[in-house]
């Protein structure tokens, strides 16, 4: 009894000594990692909607239509009181794990642009929709999320279609088009709704 | 010093744990369809393997036998949480790149095997020399799969372009099959490599007697 | 997300073994044989359910609330230990002749790649505790499946002629690539 109760000291001393070690370096790192977060979403805010000065929650207000997809924050966006667009991060399901994406609405009825925020997919497949370097055409360089832009939302959003997929990644490339398409016409339902003064 | 050396030597040649003990293979080939996610991986890995068969080798004396497992897994997975945290906070690309296979570092069988094998009879600064020979060994294999992987998979090393534009990528080596078609030709090499190096190792004794 | 879809994509689609290659070490070094494969595929099933059990709650009702997230990995691999050294008393106990031929490779267990990889994954993706458990299931048929395949294919390959320098374990690391080809195929099968 007592070599097993002097075993279990050892143990017990060796596992605080762990968690101490770890709460120590997590108080060191937790805000820094608390922070990429945030100013990546700031960061992707500013570059969809350059010309904005005031980014408002609206909670609850927008819902998709399709629920496997789900707004998780969305932004009314203006500049002097006069509104740009909408902004939605919105999250989906894809190959690897959850996406998110972070999508501009404009008031001309356009996407402003799409950012990719997290992406747990393969790399070097359905991870490269958010790689700087992977184009699906490569003579204009431009990226899986950067042929949104400019996109009006009255086109199909299908992927072969209208939309170019990422190379031997359609399940990736269909389940973001998806959440562009929904994060789309969530938005274009409520600028016409708050157009027509019905907020 | 020359001991040292000799320890240090052995894990990335001789006994290079992925192509000759053919141990931690798990996440060897995940990572290398890039060159960037490989370094970032072994590096991560040759951190958590010379702290652990630091702290071990230097409590050796104090471990009972029969709890010895245990404390190894606590010890190795705290180094393992300590580096994920500290890349998610200084390299948070490179760790949402590398995902689940981080933390999977804590089931890496090279670091539990030498722990076990050297760390917990040895003396810290030997611990420390085999640690670091695993552990880069572990390293420069992975740099070369994903090398390999890289250049034909996507034209690119480092995700600096270096096959001309006119080259095709072939997207096999990037995918599963490409993989462990890589790493079976690496492996049958190494078979090779080995049987060479023991000729010529056996070569000049016959000649002495 | 919808059961079905959870298990058929661990199953087959997103094959741990052949999709995601983890596991490897006990896929190349245990898939000796078929009737050895299934064996091992069983035990690692039940300790792979077990630990999404005791794992998912201890994360979403302990460490969350404690604030303790970052025990994640400290906790999540002693709850594995701790499981296989269970089985491996009760196995020892019950059912002795099991245990002796499954021998070493039981603690071996604990480092399978896989089963910490699922109780991760059960977090990332956000499952709840059915998903989990679903999840875990599909992983464990996956892996096991992947095992029998490839034993089988051993089990041929040992009366046949190969190339000198494919000899041995660059063998089934080719085989393993055609093996990861064919269920490339699986890709469209769930929308």
């Amino acid at each position: 009894m007592k070599e097993t109760l002097k075993l279990g000291i050892v143990l017990a001393l060796f596992a605080a000594g762990a968690c101490v070690a770890l709460a120590l370096v997590y108080t060191i790192t937790g805000p820094t990692i608390e922070g990429h977060e945030t100013k990546q979403l700031e960061l992707s805010l500013k570059d969809l909607f350059p010309a904005a000065d005031s980014f408002r929650g609206l909670d609850g207000d927008l819902k998709p239509k399709d629920t496997s997809v789900k707004f998780d924050q969305t932004y009314e966006v203006t500049r002097a009181g006069a509104p740009l667009g909408v902004a939605i991060k919105v999250r989906g399901s894809s190959y690897g794990g959850d996406t998110t994406l972070l999508v501009g609405v404009g008031t001309d009825r356009r996407i402003t642009g799409v950012k990719v925020l997290d992406i747990k997919d393969t790399p070097g497949l359905g991870a490269n929709a958010k790689s700087p370097t992977y184009f699906v055409d490569k003579s204009t360089k431009t990226t899986f999320p950067g042929q949104f832009a400019g996109k009006p939302l009255s086109d199909p959003f299908e992927v072969k279609k209208d939309v170019v997929a990422i190379t031997a990644s359609t399940i990736t490339s269909k389940a973001l088009t998806n959440m562009v398409k929904q994060a789309g016409a969530a938005a274009l339902e409520y600028l016409e709704r708050s157009a027509q003064g019905g907020k | 010093m020359k001991r040292l050396a000799a320890i240090f030597v052995k894990g990335l040649v001789a006994e290079n744990p992925l192509l000759m003990l053919m141990i931690g293979l798990c996440s060897a080939l995940a990572v290398t369809t890039s060159v960037e996610n490989a370094i970032g991986m072994g590096l991560a890995m040759t951190f958590v393997i010379v702290f652990a068969e630091l702290v071990i080798s230097l409590f050796r004396n104090l471990i009972p036998n029969s709890v010895r497992i245990p404390t190894f897994i606590i010890v190795i997975a705290a180094f393992t949480t300590i580096i994920d945290l500290s890349m998610k906070a200084y390299f948070p690309e490179l760790s949402k790149s590398l995902g689940v296979f981080i933390p999977l570092i804590v089931v890496n069988c090279i670091i539990m095997g030498r722990v076990e094998a050297f760390a917990s009879k040895e003396k810290p600064l030997d611990a420390v020399a085999d640690a670091l020979g695993m552990g880069l060994g572990y390293t420069w294999v992975l740099m070369g799969i994903a090398a390999f992987r890289e250049l034909l998979g996507n034209g690119t090393l480092l995700n600096a372009q270096i096959m001309p534009e006119a080259f095709q990528p072939i997207l096999f080596f990037t995918l599963p099959p490409g993989g462990f078609l890589v790493f079976s030709l690496f492996i049958s090499f190494n078979i090779w490599l080995k049987r060479v190096l023991a000729r010529a190792d056996r070569a000049p004794v016959k000649e002495a007697a | 997300m919808n059961l079905a879809k959870i298990f058929i994509s661990a199953f087959l689609i997103d094959n741990i073994v052949l999709m995601r290659f983890i596991a490897l070490c006990p896929f190349i070094g245990m898939s000796v044989d078929v009737p050895k494969s299934f064996g091992m595929g069983l035990a690692v099933t039940f300790v792979m359910v077990m630990a999404t059990i005791v794992t998912w709650p201890l994360y979403h009702f302990v460490l969350i609330p404690l604030r303790i997230g970052f025990l994640q990995i400290l906790v999540f691999i002693l709850v594995i230990a701790t499981l296989v050294q269970l089985v491996e008393f009760f196995l020892k106990k019950q059912v002795p002749s099991l245990y002796g031929s499954m021998g070493i490779y039981l603690p071996l267990i604990t480092t399978n790649c896989a089963i910490l990889a699922v109780t991760f994954d059960n977090i990332t993706r956000g499952f709840n505790l059915v998903e989990s458990v679903v999840y875990a299931v599909g992983v464990a048929a996956g892996f096991l499946l992947s095992m029998v395949l490839l034993a089988g294919i051993r089990e041929r390959v040992r009366t046949s002629p190969i190339p000198e320098f494919l000899k041995g374990t660059p063998m089934l690391f080719a085989a393993t690539s055609l093996l990861a080809v064919a269920f490339m195929g699986f890709a469209g099968l769930v929308k």
